[in-house]
């Protein structure tokens, strides 16, 4: 360690109107795992794409390995053994193992493709270098995110020649237990003395792997942290936001509880056992589980995406029929879903035909839209959500992860829904935001309304919710109040470590 | 950017910015100074004339591509409108009235199978419409014992002014086509309906999430755009005084080609009723003006298919520069 495995400094890069980089600086050293951490819109991603020689920068000097590469292109980059992870992992899901790693680089034999060879060698790779046992001939659709995601890293690293390997995001679509298996391939690659760039949101994962942490805000390098330890995570939060984020979660309000959601013996028959919960109002209630805990099937069904087999949903003692969204939404039950961008948005419209799409009828006369009356709805939504630009007919595509949550909230905060569900509320919204969102989660169960939280980040459950209902394998195995709790016990019921009731007898 | 480029730049800018524009009034002035007949006031008129029922079929194909979907079946929607009518006033003896309500609904017919299809058994679009073509086509084949045309001398004279008359000195399909263009652009582009419709089109799954009812939506655009299709159907027949089975089939590739031209001109690529019109103006000018040089028939299709590709690449550029 100690030498430079590649350095940017001084890097400026302007787009029309941002200036996405200024005077920023970036250095890698030979054999450690850096994090780069900082908000959504920081300059992350646009420095990877300087290093990568994807943007030329305005002003700044790209070296690798201690020589200047003037400019970096993508060639003399991968050249000089730099490698690029990308979030998305770009595997065909119709071929092999072998066929991914090798796609574009296949290996010839005296008759034509190599194959064996080439099994062979993806093999020995992802078992050895990575840590991941699988056949060559396993078809893509087959593996899981993990594996694909070791694959696609596979594929980058295969000709031997990696001495950086930048990785982005890459834990982003893992559920926590397959986060362990990447989190191993890159304790493998550091121990084979490979520098690594790791880029996350996941501030528990930087803590846990990264040597040194370089920390961006708004396109300039505000700090570089050695001697990372679980305890770096506050400061990396001040470093990043500016200010002390001390309380993530508002205080729990001193909310009056009385009869609301009731869900009885509801199922769909096939991915979750029937179950019954119930939501008061002015009560947040959480819903813990794994992917595959058949938490997501069960949130889809109560909003009618999916249909049920049986069961009874009532509100305030009326029965609620709903077998489909529309209905759900027009009996004051609303779903701010899991995949935002696409279930939850229609990108390419603007902010302002996004926030209207639920009410309509309230900016229209005999069915002609009042655009003007839409446009002044939707901004008084923006302001007091402080969504960002502050721009109603800003294109909804353009907008950060964070901001583009709070369009979808700002939908249903116009409509005049008594219950709503959140689906994984905060997947790729940055810090900032992710505290206004537990705010208006907290305001909306003050007002009185009955608030369901599915969520996979046992820490935002623990932090937000009143109570936590638990599911494991498609069963719902036991409820918590969450005071009483900790993130470790959720993690371990969750998981199923220790059951629920050796969780509340415990406690 | 320095100064050196800055007329460069601003020429490139004007052509992004007015780009289809310029390659329209080209092509305009290029045929006026090839024919001088071309800008006289007759043909101009033949031109809007020409493209009637070109446009009225691209105003139901626009509503189905706003939807997501596209439909393969509207000439078959125009057949049955047409077949419909003339057999209403000759075998049943029905008034032009009668008769025109009788088209509308024989097209409704071909919509509402379309929407079965789509939202019922879950098919495609694309292929759900194909099948509606095959089977419509194979109907008006055994219906007429294998293609022979239904003609009607007797024709009510009202019914024939819906393609002979005028309004005004306005020939009566031009002002069908104009007051159809009307209603949908209203709805399509000022009503809630044409919100949703949209944002159904562009993504499916977050307009189910947000309440709104895509089947309810899709049937009814699935029958309003065959209804359309059969109007256009009443005037086909009336121009001619017959049926003629599969005749609708001839208009379905330049409906999509409008379509999408029009899309393309929007500044977010959206099918849309004004980029519609353009582009069936445009498909008119060219055929028209193509005509008028005395181009061989040959020759014809290939010139029309370069045209489109070059106006389509420069209104993709056009947008693309805008986004930045």
């Amino acid at each position: 360690m100690g030498q430079s495995a590649f350095r940017l400094s001084g890097i400026t890069k302007e787009f029309p109107g941002v200036r996405a980089l200024d005077d920023a600086s970036l250095e890698v050293l030979a054999g450690e795992v850096h994090g780069l951490v900082g908000e959504n819109g920081a300059g992350k991603s646009t420095v990877i794409k300087v290093l990568a020689g994807v943007y030329q920068p305005e002003a700044g000097k790209v070296e690798v390995d201690g020589q200047l590469l003037s400019p970096a292109t993508p060639a003399n980059v991968h050249a000089a053994g730099v490698r690029f992870i990308h979030q998305e992992l770009h595997l065909v899901p119709h071929f092999t193992v072998t066929e991914s790693v090798f796609m574009g680089q296949e290996r010839r034999g005296p008759f034509g493709l190599a194959k064996r060879e080439m099994r062979k060698a993806a093999e020995t790779f992802l078992r050895d270098t990575l840590g991941l046992d699988v056949s060559g001939n396993r078809l893509i659709r087959d593996l899981g995110t993990a594996e694909r995601k070791l694959v696609q890293v596979a594929r980058a690293l295969i000709d031997g020649d990696a001495k950086v390997v930048v990785f982005d995001e890459p834990t982003a679509p893992l559920a926590s237990n397959e986060v362990d298996i990447v989190m191993g391939a890159i304790a493998r690659l550091k121990a084979q003395g490979i520098a690594i760039l790791y880029v996350s949101h996941y501030l528990s994962e930087i803590t846990d792997i990264c040597d040194r942490v370089t920390v961006f805000r708004q396109g300039q390098t505000v700090g570089v942290f050695d001697n990372i330890t679980a305890d770096s995570a506050g400061d990396l939060v001040f470093a990043m936001v500016g200010r002390n984020i001390t309380d993530m979660f508002p205080p729990k309000g001193d909310r009056v509880v009385s009869d609301g959601l009731q869900i009885t013996d509801f199922t769909d028959g096939q991915k979750f056992a029937p179950l019954t919960m119930s939501v008061g109002k002015g009560e947040i209630v959480g819903i813990a589980g794994l992917i595959g805990s058949g938490r997501e099937e069960f949130v889809d069904t109560l909003y009618g995406l999916r249909r049920r087999k049986m069961g009874a949903v009532s509100f305030e003692g009326a029965d609620l029929t709903i077998t489909t969204a529309a209905q759900a939404v027009r009996s004051g039950l609303v779903l701010v879903p899991r995949d935002r961008r696409h279930d939850g948005l229609v990108l390419s419209m603007s902010v302002a035909e996004n926030v209207t799409l639920a009410t309509l009828e309230d900016n229209a006369v005999m069915g002609l839209e009042n655009r003007n009356a839409a446009r002044k709805a939707t901004l008084a939504q923006v302001q007091s959500l402080d969504i960002r630009p502050p721009n109603p007919d800003a294109i909804t595509r353009l907008l950060s992860g964070g901001n583009q949550q709070k369009v979808v909230l700002a939908r249903w905060l116009s409509t005049s829904a008594r219950i709503f569900i959140f689906d994984e509320p905060t997947v790729g919204v940055d810090v900032g935001a992710k505290a206004e969102i537990y705010q208006l989660i907290e305001e909306l169960a003050g007002e009185g309304a009955c608030v369901i939280v599915s969520s996979s980040d046992p820490v935002e459950l623990q932090g937000v919710c009143d109570r936590i209902v638990v599911m494991t394998r498609g069963a719902l195995v036991g409820e918590m109040q969450a005071d009483a709790i900790s993130v470790d016990d959720l993690v371990a019921a969750t998981t199923g470590a220790s059951s629920v009731e050796e969780i509340r007898n415990a406690s | 950017m320095s100064d050196a480029s800055a007329p460069t730049n601003l020429l490139i800018n004007i052509i992004l910015r007015f780009g289809f524009l310029i390659v329209f009034a080209a092509f305009f002035a290029l045929f006026a100074f090839w024919n001088p007949v071309f800008v006289q006031g007759g043909n101009l008129m033949n031109i809007v004339e020409g493209s009637a029922v070109l446009m009225i079929l691209a105003l139901g194909m626009t509503l189905i591509v706003a939807t997501g979907g596209i439909d393969l079946s509207i000439g078959i929607a125009l057949d049955f409108g047409a077949a419909f009518a003339v057999v209403a006033m000759k075998s049943y003896g029905l008034d032009w009235f009668g008769a025109a309500c009788a088209g509308v609904i024989g097209g409704s017919i071909v919509g509402l199978f379309n929407a079965l299809l789509v939202v019922g058994l879950k098919i495609s679009p694309f292929l759900a419409t194909l099948s509606t073509f095959f089977i419509g086509s194979s109907v008006q084949r055994i219906f007429t014992n294998g293609g022979g045309p239904i003609s009607h001398r007797r024709m009510p004279e009202e019914f024939r002014n819906l393609a002979l008359g005028d309004v005004f000195g306005v020939p009566t399909e031009a002002v069908i086509a104009f007051v159809l263009v009307v209603i949908y652009f209203i709805v399509l582009e000022r009503s809630i309906w044409g919100r949703r419709i949209h944002a159904m089109g562009m993504q499916r799954s977050a307009a189910v999430v947000a309440g709104i009812r895509v089947n309810r939506i899709l049937i009814l655009c699935f029958v309003a755009a065959a209804a359309t299709c059969a109007i256009a159907g009443l005037i086909a027949a009336a121009n001619i005084r017959m049926f003629t089975p599969l005749s609708g089939f001839s208009y379905l590739l330049d409906a999509i080609a409008a379509v999408f031209i029009g899309a393309a001109l929007h500044s977010r690529g959206r099918p849309n009723i004004p980029g519609t019109v353009m582009g069936v103006l445009f498909l008119g000018m060219v055929a028209n003006g193509l005509n008028l040089m005395g181009l061989n028939f040959n020759t014809k299709d290939a010139l029309q298919g370069i045209i489109l590709v070059s106006a389509l690449a420069l209104a993709v550029a056009q947008r693309k520069a805008r986004n930045g």
